[in-house]
């Protein structure tokens, strides 16, 4: 039962919002926790317990941080100034024990599932190339739906409370919703305890706007998925999948065709999840902000998968930079290496965990550990030219802001995606090195006019398709960006505007949605990660 | 939270009725282009476009329905009026549906249900969909004919041709069947919601005035004792006539070094023909289904046999 299927959207989600309008407003959370629950265990089963274990777990060590802090407190009044001292260093190891201990646990599990396959497949490749007769054999695990989410919420949860960001939740109900909430529970976004715990446990009563505003934003995250995202994966599917076939041309086609599908079949996602939650008056932080109309490639991370980037972010690379060795490093770099350098050796020592984690959290493949380096060579490349390049723009006599060096600069950020998801989607990194090789062998631009595209797996009527709704969505998020986010404005327009385009809105998605006879139910992508 | 409620109807009404309003022109649309309309909703199509109470057997079931009952052949050897509203895959929430969409036009003395989809369970999120989605698509056709708009940009595509149902599959791979019906006591369960929507099929049949029948067509690949033993008891549980051929294959003269196109799943023509004498002989035999063959209303299944026949003929080089 995937976000996008009529089962969630028509069935599951009005049942919810029956009985959670029902409930008293107390009691309204516990509602959503029942469902979500329900969700997971309708998903995975009995892999719920991972679940519940990894609730377990991160509510009794934030539970136990902040008794420990009060215990802390207790002792430090009426202390002189030297045990004081001593005090807070004695209650800070405990408490970095605490959280090493459930960051350990967790990502150990996560660990195991997710990388011990991939992990025993390089050791015996090692082994077998050492000619050891030794050959550890591979698991079949199965993993629960959302552990690479709700462990990183897991883990920037009991972060902030070691840090003193957030205050320790002491019911273990309301942990278990906040890291089972269902409408996030599969693909995210990876929400801070601090945003959505209010309004998740605040009980509030179903509206009007909230629920015209979430149905909305379902149905568009719907269009999105059903409309664009659906048909491409046919196309996708077929040069990815017989990618040895295919060359020039064929290859750049698959390369954006993929990347053009990741986007709108994740961020259409997103709309159901952020609408979902709006239904029950929970705000969910955006996961994305028209990344195509990015700059630079670092840039285009601060719009796309926003929040993983901010987990990132926040767990690692701002630890990584106040670390001691870095602290160190900053003060010998000065002295002795320049300015530029240093600054250089501590944006690649902070960014190199984090994009290394990156590819490693997409999946146990060698693929997405070079995607992820792929984009630590590419910004710190950015980082490195950036004075020469300022010089030569001041030079050139071009203005940043102008909109001609804007084109050429989102040009150039566009090759970089799609050269990316095309290393990403490739079945295997040898695979992507082929089909990116290939890409200059005959490279034929006519294919996109002289039918040639035909051959793929659609009609005439399912490109136009692809096209219209493309250039819709594009023009949507132009306006947004140029700060007309038309879902906002239709809501100060009177109601036969806002239920027209409504209306407009819903059919268009029963209309021209690729579902029914003649089309196969493509599966969230991102659930797989 | 009364002026909410009061706006969600009005909302929910005007999005009903523009849905409603779209389903009767699609259907209209559906109808005059039913030989251009393809794949599952093409039987749908195809007997809504039927005129109105010409038929007098219809025919439900998965992929052994459409290539095991020769329609023509029923005409020319009986003057049975029958279509077969089989799909590839049929679910029996699609076979009550159809047979739902079936009895808005047409009268049929005989319906027959071809037992091999009664065994298909494709799960619980599946059936529930599929629960869901087959009322919506039979209330609301807007949902089941949303790709229409395709067939005017799209090339025209070759289609097959389609006689009241019956596709034609010329094609011989033999297999080994002669073994395959090896004799036991145990059953095998049929799904509870198969139960529950042959009861409703059974229910629909009894209100609109026609004879249910129960047949399983002689397929190695889909059938074996376990299976007969159980239609066999549900048939006689709920007091319906059922026709199992895979025990009379021998009598029916099944050879099946030649009468199947898919090594043992699916008839060819030669095996549709045999099963379909056979079946032929049981109706008449059972049901005195009328002879139409000189009504001058039915002219057209005449010119439709003798294009049968000469497909036929091209096809099998006989």
């Amino acid at each position: 039962m995937g976000y996008h299927t009529s089962l969630y959207v028509f069935v599951f989600l009005p049942v919810c919002l029956v009985v959670y309008q029902l409930m008293p407003a107390k009691w309204r959370w516990k509602a959503l926790l029942f469902f979500s629950y329900l969700f997971f265990y309708l998903l995975s089963g009995k892999l719920l317990v991972y679940l519940v274990g990894a609730t377990a777990l991160t509510h009794y060590i934030g539970a136990w941080m902040s008794w420990q802090r009060a215990q802390e407190a207790e002792e430090l009044s009426g202390a002189d100034r030297e045990t004081k001292k001593s005090i807070k260093l004695k209650y800070r190891r405990r408490c970095r024990s605490a959280l090493a201990v459930g960051i350990l646990l967790l990502i150990g599990v996560l660990a195991y599932l997710k990388y011990y396959n991939f992990f025993i497949s390089n050791v015996s490749g090692v082994l077998l190339w050492l000619s050891l007769p030794f050959s550890p054999g591979e698991k079949s695990l199965l993993m629960p739906v959302g552990i690479s989410f709700y462990t990183l919420q897991a883990i920037g949860y009991m972060a902030d409370v070691y840090w003193g960001k957030a205050k320790a939740e002491n019911r273990f109900g309301r942990m278990a919703l906040f890291l089972g909430f269902f409408p996030q529970i599969m693909e995210g976004p990876i929400c801070r305890y601090s945003d959505t715990a209010g309004s998740l446990f605040a009980g509030a009563p179903l509206t009007a706007e909230n629920l015209s505003q979430g149905y909305m934003r379902i149905f568009w995250g719907l269009f999105k998925k059903k409309v664009v995202a659906d048909r491409l994966a046919v196309i996708v599917g077929v040069i990815f999948g017989n990618y040895t076939e295919y060359g020039g041309a064929y290859i750049a086609v698959a390369a954006v065709a993929y990347t053009v599908q990741l986007y709108m079949e994740f961020s259409g996602c997103m709309d159901i999840v952020i609408g979902s939650g709006k239904l029950f008056g929970v705000c969910l932080p955006e996961n994305f902000r028209q990344p195509f109309c990015a700059r630079s490639a670092s840039e285009f991370w601060r719009r796309w998968h926003i929040t993983l980037g901010t987990w990132f972010k926040s767990y690692i690379f701002y630890p990584v930079s106040v670390s001691g060795i870095v602290k160190r490093w900053n003060q010998f770099g000065r002295k002795h290496a320049g300015k530029y350098l240093t600054r250089l050796v501590t944006s690649a020592a902070a960014l190199f965990p984090v994009w290394l984690c990156n590819g490693l959290w997409h999946g146990a493949r060698w693929s997405y550990i070079f995607y992820g380096m792929y984009y630590f060579v590419l910004i710190m490349l950015g980082t490195a030219v950036q004075p020469a390049r300022n010089k030569l723009l001041s030079v050139c006599h071009i203005r940043e802001d102008s909109g001609y060096w804007r084109v050429i600069q989102i040009a150039k950020t566009w090759v970089i995606i799609f050269v990316g998801e095309l290393f990403f989607r490739a079945d295997g990194l040898q695979a992507g090195f082929h089909m990116f090789a290939s890409m200059f062998r005959d490279f034929q631009l006519s294919l996109l006019w002289d039918g040639s595209l035909l051959g793929l797996g659609l009609g005439r009527a399912d490109l136009a398709a692809v096209a219209v709704g493309c250039v819709v969505v594009a023009v949507i998020g132009s306006l947004k960006e140029r700060g007309e986010p038309i879902f906002v404005r239709l809501v100060k327009t009177s109601v036969p505007v806002r239920w027209g385009a409504y209306y407009a809105l819903i059919l268009a998605v029963i209309v021209f949605a690729a579902y029914g006879d003649g089309y196969q139910s493509v599966d969230l992508i991102y659930a797989g990660f | 939270m009364g002026k909410m409620l009061k706006k969600g109807v009005l909302f929910f009404t005007v999005l009903l009725v523009l849905l409603f309003l779209a389903s009767i022109w699609i259907s209209a649309l559906a109808a005059g282009m039913a030989d251009r309309v393809q794949g599952r909703n093409r039987p749908v199509a195809g007997i809504t476009a039927e005129e109105g109470d010409t038929v007098d057997l219809l025919v439900v079931g998965d992929s052994e329905s459409y290539t095991s009952v020769s329609t023509m052949d029923l005409w020319k050897q009986y003057g049975t009026a029958s279509y077969v509203c089989g799909q590839g895959g049929q679910r029996i929430q699609e076979a009550y549906y159809m047979l739902k969409t079936a009895f808005r036009t047409q009268s049929p003395k005989v319906v027959m249900v071809e037992t091999n989809m009664m065994f298909r369970d494709p799960g619980i999120f599946k059936n529930a969909q599929i629960s869901l989605a087959e009322p919506l698509r039979y209330y609301l056709p807007v949902f089941r004919y949303h790709n229409l708009w395709k067939l005017l940009l799209d090339e025209p595509k070759e289609m097959t041709s389609d006689y009241k149902g019956f596709v034609i599959k010329e094609k011989i791979t033999s297999c080994k069947g002669a073994e395959y019906m090896k004799e036991t006591g145990e059953m095998q369960e049929l799904p509870e919601f198969v139960r529950f929507y042959m009861r409703r099929i059974q229910d629909l049949c009894e209100r609109n005035g026609a004879q249910l029948l129960m047949v399983s067509v002689p397929s190695p690949k889909n059938y074996n004792y376990k299976k007969i033993n159980a239609l066999r008891h549900y048939a006689k549980q709920n007091g319906i006539p059922y026709v199992d051929m895979n025990l009379k294959a021998e009598e029916i003269g099944m050879d099946w070094s030649k009468d199947s196109y898919d090594g043992g799943d699916h008839l060819n023509i030669h095996g549709a023909q045999k099963v379909t004498a056979y079946l032929g002989k049981y109706l008449k035999e059972n049901y005195g289904l009328p002879d139409r063959r000189n009504d001058a209303a039915y002219s057209s299944w005449n010119t439709l046999a003798e294009k049968f026949d000469t497909e036929v003929k091209q096809k099998t080089g006989q």
